[in-house]
C-alpha cells in the first residue's frame, strides 16, 4: 500500500482493502501480499531519540556554561542546534505529561504529580483517552517504541500486578518499558519494572541504574534492528538523574573534588561569564541577585562549607555519568550507522534544579518529604552517623543537596523547581541534532519553545498527522506548536507566542516577549501548617499576590521588573492568564493541595491486608497504611530447627520496618527515617513447627508521628516488648518496596546486611496487617485528614 | 555524688583536621591553666569501628616523657583494648579488664561508643565537671558532643590501677 493510500488520521489504521482475487480454491485466486504487511512508517521517517533528565538547571551543563562536564550534550549541540529559550512546566509529572501528549499539563490531568490524584479534572493524574500520547501515534504508524527510566505518570494506587494497566507505559504507546513508575529511584537498589511486571531489585553487587538503563536501551536498539531492518524506532530515554537520591560511584564524584570549594555565589559569577562566552545568554544579560532566603557562602562555617561542597561534587558526578550514558546510546546508534537520520532531542531537566533539600541539604530526602524538621546541627550529626562525607553519594544515604546549589544550578535565573512564575523553575537547556535535516552545525535558536511543542515537532518531522481518533476516541488537538520551522532559520519569527504557566499557585503568562510573574508568596520548601494557613480557601486571594513584569528580549534573565512602568501590560497579561487558566483546566488553583484544605477522599474501607506466600516488591505507595496509629502484623509460619530470615520488611535502613528471626529470636526493627532506630526482640527462642507470631504497635494516641509500645507475641503469648519514640508520618521510601519472606534491596536492619536479602529459611504461610484495630470514628477521621495532608506534602516535593 | 566527679566528653567530627584544631585548642586551655584535665586524646574511628589514637595530650610541656596515667585513663574508658598498644604497655591485662568491666556496668561504654560513629574523628577529654563550659566553647568544630560522667571513687580506683600497672612496667 502506498503512503498516500493510508489514512493515518484514525488509529489504529484500518486493514487495507484486499486487492487480490479469491476463488473457491487456489485455482484462479490471486494473492495480495500487502494485506498481511505491517503498517509502514512514512517513507524516510527518521528514528527519534528523546532524552529527558530530571531536576536539572539551565546553568548546570558545560554546554550551557555550567560547571558539570556534559560532553554528549555539548557534542550534539555543536553538531546540531542549541535552544536557549526552551521551557518546562516547573514540576516532574506535569512536564512529562505535557511532553508526551503535546497538551498543557492541566488539560491532561497533571496539574500535580502522579502520586497524588486530586478530585478536579486538572489534577486527576489520569491521562484522558482523548489526549493520547504521541508515541501511540508513532506506534500505530510503523514505529518500534520504547521508554527507559523514569515514567512518573502512573498513580500510586495502581502500581501493582492487579493493574489496571491503562495508565502504564505499554498502554500509552510504548512497545517496551524498562524503568520505574514513580517519581524517583535509588540508583543502586531500584525496583525495576519491565513492561507490566515488577522484576524487582537487581542483586548484582555492582549494579548502577543509570548504567543499566543505557545497556538496556542499546540492547533494545540492537534487537529492533535485528528483527526489522527498515523499521524506524522511537526511544524515550528518561533518566532518574538528577532527582534525589543523589547517588554515584566515587570514580565520578572524585572528578569534582575541590571544584566547588569557592561556593555558590562565586560559582554563579563564573557560570554567567562562561554562558556569555559561549553565547547561550546575551552579553548584556544581568545576573540576578541571591534571594534573602539563601545564605551567603562566606557566612558559613568550615563544617558547612565542606559538607555543602561535597554535596555538589556528588551531584556533579551523578549528572556527568547521566550524560556519559546518553553518549553511550548515541555511540551505539552511530555504530549502527543510523545517527544521520536520527532526530535527537536532548532536554536537560524536566524543571529547574530542585530546592527540595532545604537550605541544609539532607542525608535522607525522605525526612524532608515527611516534613520531619531537622536542624543544621542534626543534619551534620546524621551525616556523621551514616558514614560522613565519604558516604554521601553511596547507598548508605538518600541525599539531596542544599537549595542554594539548586539556585546556583539555575544560573542566571531566580528560584528553581516548583516556581513556575520564574525562569529558574521553567527554563531548561535543549539541543536538537539531526544531520540529515539540519544543515547548520552549532547554531543557536532563541525562539520561545515549550515542552508541549516537542510532540507536534516530532510528528511533523516524521511526516505524520495528529490523529483525529485513537481507539475510537476523538482526540483533542495538541496545544503545542511544532518548532520544525526553526531548524533552517535562526532568525525565524517565533510561532509559539503565548503560554501560561502554573504549578502550586505559582503563575506566569508569557506573550510576545512579555513575561508576567505571579508568584505565590511561599518559599518552595516551606510547607508547615502556619504557612499553608495563608492559602486556605477564603483566605488567599491570588489577585493580591505581588506581580512582576519582564520584557525578555531586553532582559534575558528577569533581572528588571518593569511592572510599575507598564501597568496596562500587567493588566492585559493578568486577564489573559485567567482566560488561559479557564481554558486549560487550571482551576481551581491549588487543586492539587485539597488534602490540606478540607477536601478529602472517602475513608478507605479496607483495614486488613493478607499476603499469602512470598509476595515481593509491593510498591512503596501501596503498602498497608500503618502510619500514625496502632496496627498489628501477624504471621503464620512453619519454623524448622535453626530457622532465620525475614518474615516481612518494608524499605531499608533509611526508613522502614522488618519483622525477622535471628539467632533463634523474633525481632522487630523500626527505622525512623535513619534518624533513630528502635529494636525489640523476644526474650526466649522461638519454638519450631507451626507458629503464629505477632507484632502489635499500640500508639500513644492517633496523631502524626506518634510514639507507642511494641509487644511481640508467639502463639498469643507476649514474649518481648519495647518502645518506638517516633514513627514515620507519611511514607518510608520514595521507591523501596515491601517483601514477604525476605528483605529485597537494602536491609532495614544492617545486622543482616551480609545475608541480604535474608530470605526466611522456614515457610511464611501468610502475613496479615490489621491497620485499623483500635480507632474510634473520630480518630479515624482525624488521621485520614492528616495522612492526606502528609501525602500532599510528599507530592509537592516528589 | 562525689565532689570530684569527672566529665567524659566525646566530641565527634566530620573532618580530621578540624578535630585536630579543636584538640589543640583544648591543649592550649590546659597550658594556659584555664582548665584542669585528667587527659585529652584525639582519636579516629574507621568504617569498621576500629579506633586509633592519633594524638595524646601528654606532650604538654613535657616532651619525651612517658605516656601519663591521665591519657591512659581516657583511653581505657573509651577503648580498653587500646591501653596495651597505646598508653601503658602490653602486659596490662588486669587493668584493661577493670576498665572493660566499668564500661559495661556503668553503661558509659555504650554511651561512648554511640557518641563516635564509624568513620569519624573525635576529641575525648576527661576533666572536672566544673570546667565543662570552658571546654565546650573550645570545641567549635564538633558536630556532636556527648558527655558522660564517672564518679570520683571509680575514677580514683581506675587511675590507681593504671598507676600500679605502669609502676610495675617501669619496674
Amino acid at each position: 500500500m502506498s503512503d498516500e493510500a493510508i489514512d493515518r488520521t484514525k488509529l489504529p489504521i484500518r486493514r487495507p482493502q484486499f486487492q487480490g482475487k479469491v476463488e473457491r480454491t487456489l485455482d484462479g485466486s490471486q494473492p495480495d501480499w500487502n494485506s498481511i504487511a505491517p503498517i509502514p512508517a512514512p517513507k524516510g521517517a527518521p528514528n527519534v531519540l528523546l532524552v529527558l533528565t530530571d531536576d536539572a538547571g539551565f546553568g548546570n551543563p558545560s554546554g550551557f556554561g555550567g560547571p558539570i562536564s556534559t560532553p554528549t550534550l555539548d557534542r550534539l549541540g555543536k553538531g546540531g542546534l542549541t535552544y536557549n529559550r526552551f521551557h518546562t512546566t516547573a514540576l516532574c509529572s506535569p512536564t512529562r505529561a505535557a511532553l508526551i501528549t503535546g497538551r498543557n499539563h492541566h488539560t491532561v490531568g497533571f496539574g500535580m504529580i502522579g502520586e497524588f490524584a486530586g478530585p478536579f479534572p486538572g489534577y486527576s493524574a489520569t491521562l484522558p483517552k482523548d489526549c493520547m500520547p504521541f508515541p501511540k501515534t508513532l506506534q500505530g504508524n510503523g514505529y518500534s517504541t520504547a521508554c527507559f527510566g523514569k515514567w512518573h505518570l502512573t498513580p500510586d494506587n495502581v502500581q501493582g500486578p492487579s493493574g489496571p494497566f491503562d495508565r502504564w507505559p505499554n498502554a500509552l504507546g510504548f512497545d517496551y518499558f524498562w524503568g520505574f513508575l514513580g517519581g524517583e529511584s535509588g540508583q543502586f537498589d531500584p525496583v525495576i519494572i519491565e513492561n507490566n511486571t515488577a522484576i524487582g531489585v537487581p542483586e548484582e553487587d555492582d549494579f548502577y541504574f543509570p548504567d543499566a538503563m543505557a545497556d538496556k536501551t542499546i540492547e533494545w536498539l540492537h534487537g529492533v534492528r535485528a528483527h526489522g531492518s527498515e523499521k524506524p524506532w522511537f526511544a524515550y530515554f528518561s533518566t532518574g538523574c538528577s532527582h534525589a537520591p543523589h547517588q554515584v560511584g566515587t570514580d565520578w564524584s572524585e572528578k569534582y573534588k575541590d571544584k566547588f570549594d569557592q561556593g555558590w555565589d562565586k560559582l554563579r559569577e563564573e557560570t554567567v561569564q562562561r554562558q556569555k562566552e559561549r553565547g547561550v545568554i546575551p552579553a548584556d544579560a544581568e545576573l540576578t541577585p541571591r534571594p534573602e532566603a539563601m545564605p551567603a557562602w562566606d557566612s558559613l562555617d568550615a563544617n558547612h562549607q565542606r559538607l555543602y561542597a561535597r554535596q555538589m561534587e556528588v551531584y556533579a558526578g551523578y549528572c556527568e555519568n547521566a550524560d556519559w550514558n546518553v553518549g553511550r546510546v548515541i555511540d551505539a546508534i552511530e555504530e549502527m550507522g543510523e545517527l544521520e537520520n536520527t532526530l535527537v532531542i536532548y532536554i536537560w531537566g524536566d524543571n529547574g534544579a530542585s530546592m527540595e533539600g532545604t537550605l541544609t541539604g539532607t542525608f535522607n530526602e525522605l525526612t524532608t518529604l515527611n516534613g520531619v524538621p531537622l536542624t543544621d546541627e542534626q543534619q551534620l550529626q546524621l551525616t556523621l552517623k551514616w558514614g560522613g562525607l565519604e558516604a554521601w553519594g553511596t547507598d548508605m544515604m538518600g541525599p539531596h543537596y542544599s537549595a542554594a546549589w539548586a539556585w546556583a544550578g539555575n544560573c542566571p535565573f531566580r528560584w528553581g523547581k516548583q516556581v513556575a512564575s520564574h525562569l529558574g523553575g521553567t527554563r531548561d537547556p535543549m539541543v536538537v541534532h539531526w544531520p540529515t535535516r539540519i544543515a547548520e552545525q552549532g547554531g543557536l535558536r532563541p525562539q520561545f519553545t515549550h515542552v508541549i511543542d516537542v510532540g507536534p515537532t516530532i510528528l511533523e518531522a516524521v511526516g505524520l498527522p495528529q490523529p483525529t481518533h485513537i481507539d475510537g476516541v476523538e482526540q483533542q488537538p495538541m496545544h503545542g506548536t511544532s518548532f520544525l520551522y526553526s531548524l533552517d532559520d535562526a532568525a525565524a519569527a517565533e510561532q509559539h507566542t503565548q503560554q501560561y504557566f502554573e504549578i502550586l499557585g505559582n503563575r506566569a503568562m508569557y506573550k510576545d516577549g512579555w513575561w508576567l510573574s505571579w508568584m505565590m508568596p511561599r518559599i518552595p520548601w516551606e510547607l508547615d501548617p502556619e504557612t499553608l494557613k495563608r492559602f486556605a480557601p477564603g483566605v488567599w486571594d491570588p489577585e493580591t499576590d505581588p506581580v512582576e513584569l519582564y520584557y525578555l528580549p531586553d532582559d534575558f534573565t528577569q533581572a528588571k521588573n518593569v511592572a510599575d512602568q507598564h501597568p496596562e501590560k500587567v493588566e492585559e497579561l493578568k486577564k489573559l492568564f485567567w482566560e488561559e487558566a479557564e481554558r486549560y483546566d487550571v482551576f481551581p488553583l491549588l487543586g492539587g493541595l485539597t488534602g490540606f484544605f478540607g477536601m478529602r477522599p472517602p475513608i478507605p474501607k479496607q483495614s486488613q491486608f493478607t499476603y499469602y506466600g512470598d509476595v515481593q516488591n509491593i510498591a512503596s505507595g501501596m503498602i498497608p497504611q500503618i502510619y500514625n496509629h496502632s496496627y498489628t502484623i501477624s504471621a503464620d509460619l512453619e519454623i524448622p530447627e535453626g530457622a532465620e530470615g525475614v518474615i516481612v520488611a518494608e524499605a531499608d535502613h533509611l526508613g522502614g520496618f522488618s519483622l525477622f528471626v535471628q539467632d533463634g529470636k523474633l525481632r522487630h526493627t523500626y527505622s525512623f527515617l535513619g534518624v533513630q532506630e528502635f529494636r525489640q526482640e523476644s526474650e526466649t527462642p522461638l519454638p519450631t513447627g507451626s507458629v503464629n507470631v505477632r507484632m502489635e504497635f499500640a500508639a500513644d494516641a492517633p496523631k502524626p508521628a506518634t510514639g507507642g509500645e511494641v509487644t511481640l507475641f508467639v502463639d498469643d503469648e507476649p514474649v518481648g516488648s519495647g518502645r518506638i519514640e517516633h514513627t514515620v508520618p507519611a511514607r518510608f521510601s520514595g521507591y523501596a518496596g515491601m517483601d514477604i519472606g525476605r528483605d529485597n534491596g537494602l536491609p532495614v536492619d544492617r545486622s543482616y546486611v551480609d545475608k541480604s536479602p535474608f530470605a526466611f529459611t522456614g515457610k511464611v504461610k501468610k502475613v496479615v496487617f490489621d491497620v485499623n484495630p483500635h480507632l474510634t470514628e473520630e480518630h479515624e477521621q482525624e488521621l485520614h485528614e492528616h495522612l492526606e495532608q502528609a501525602l500532599a506534602g510528599h507530592a509537592i516535593n516528589a | 555524688m562525689s565532689d570530684d566527679q569527672k566529665d567524659v566528653l566525646i566530641a565527634a567530627y566530620l573532618f580530621e583536621d578540624l578535630a585536630k584544631k579543636d584538640f589543640d585548642a583544648v591543649l592550649k586551655l590546659v597550658k594556659d591553666k584555664a582548665i584542669t584535665v585528667e587527659g585529652v586524646v584525639l582519636v579516629q574511628k574507621d568504617e569498621k569501628g576500629e579506633v586509633e589514637v592519633s594524638e595524646t595530650g601528654d606532650h604538654l610541656g613535657r616532651k619525651g616523657v612517658k605516656v601519663g596515667a591521665g591519657v591512659g585513663f581516657v583511653v581505657g574508658l573509651f577503648a580498653p583494648p587500646l591501653l596495651a598498644a597505646t598508653a601503658v604497655g602490653a602486659a596490662l591485662g588486669g587493668v584493661t579488664g577493670k576498665f572493660a568491666k566499668h564500661r559495661l556496668e556503668s553503661g558509659i561504654g555504650k554511651k561512648m561508643d554511640a557518641a563516635l560513629p564509624p568513620g569519624s574523628g573525635g576529641v575525648i577529654a576527661v576533666y572536672d565537671s566544673g570546667g565543662a563550659d570552658t571546654v565546650d566553647k573550645a570545641l567549635v568544630n564538633a558536630v556532636k558532643k556527648s558527655v558522660a560522667q564517672i564518679d570520683g571513687i571509680s575514677a580514683r580506683k581506675l587511675k590507681a590501677g593504671l598507676a600500679e600497672a605502669q609502676a610495675g612496667m617501669g619496674g
